[in-house]
């Protein structure tokens, strides 16, 4: 009701003003990108919502587009490390996902040593429903991201197959390796 | 309309065949009668969930680029057979990457364009 009644008072402005060339009086306003209007929003809920392990780094406030996020895990074998990820949202957002790199070293069989990381919803062309749909928002990124140290950690569908193969044989061993790595570093 | 809701008349507590209950007394009446209508827009999600504004207004790339009213005009609504709404200009946006609907994962297919 009231969008009905705000379009049609604009229209009658507009009416209004045709003739009177307003456009050239008035410089227009530097256009914002759909990606960076979403992100206003989203970048403010995600700061609002996300897990007490998870923090949001932001190196230039202008570029909501490019910040990083420190996740601490305080359970599971990643506990008492520090992991920084890297996240970078292009121009065509929400219609693509975020990039995630992870640039922490770490032991896992869902990331790997290089950084890439297997999250469903970061994928963008997933033939199941776990893709990236552009209703998914920074703050489920966020989530996923964490989850990944626990309740999402996935053994099954690895990665790292070299992590996985090295839980599956040697439990301890696979956790002696964890340690190491987060020891050299993802110190907190 | 008005003789069925004439509530004037004594509402009598017995009738006919009920011996153990005599009393008869008025216990209220209606004076008066203000119907209230309420209507909304007859779809069933009314925020485009990819753009996430009201898909009866224009989607957020057609209001950024500035475009004039009656361009804004033909961002049109799109219907798909799940019933869920959205912009056409951003469904034809997202089919490009995935034949879905982002909001229930069924397969995408439309139903109805148009507003």
């Amino acid at each position: 009701m009231i969008t009905l009644t705000k379009r049609l008072k604009k229209e009658a402005e507009s009416r209004n003003n045709s003739g009177t060339q307003v456009k050239h009086e008035h410089p227009a306003p530097k256009r914002i990108s759909i990606r960076d209007k979403l992100l206003i929003k989203e970048v403010q809920e995600m700061e609002q919502t996300i897990p007490s392990t998870c923090r949001v780094k932001f190196d230039n406030p202008d570029a909501l587009h490019d910040f990083s996020v420190i996740i601490q895990p305080d359970e599971g074998f990643w506990k008492n490390g520090k992991f920084l990820f890297h996240v970078v949202i292009n121009e065509d957002y929400n219609i693509s996902p975020p990039i995630v790199k992870c640039l922490t070293k770490l032991w896992h069989p869902n990331i790997s040593e290089e950084g890439e990381i297997c999250l469903s919803l970061l994928r963008q062309n997933s033939i199941d429903g776990l893709g990236w749909a552009p209703t998914r928002k920074l703050k489920d990124v966020v989530w996923g991201l964490n989850s990944l140290f626990t309740d999402l950690l996935n053994f099954e569908d690895p990665l790292n197959i070299e992590a996985a193969e090295h839980y599956r044989k040697d439990r301890n061993s696979f956790e002696i390796k964890v340690r190491e790595y987060v020891n050299q570093f993802a110190k907190r | 309309m008005a003789d069925d809701i004439d509530m004037e008349k004594p509402v009598e507590k017995s009738t006919v065949s009920n011996d153990c209950v005599v009393k008869s007394e008025k216990m209220f009446s209606l004076k008066r009668w203000n119907a209230v209508a309420m209507w909304s827009w007859d779809v069933e999600c009314e925020i485009c969930a990819i753009c996430r504004v009201q898909v009866m207004d224009a989607c957020l790339r057609c209001q950024a680029e500035n475009r004039n009213d009656k361009e804004q005009e033909e961002c049109v609504v799109i219907w798909g057979e799940c019933n869920h709404s959205f912009h056409n200009c951003c469904m034809k946006l997202w089919v490009k990457q995935n034949n879905r609907c982002p909001l229930c994962q069924q397969e995408w297919s439309v139903q109805r364009i148009g507003k």
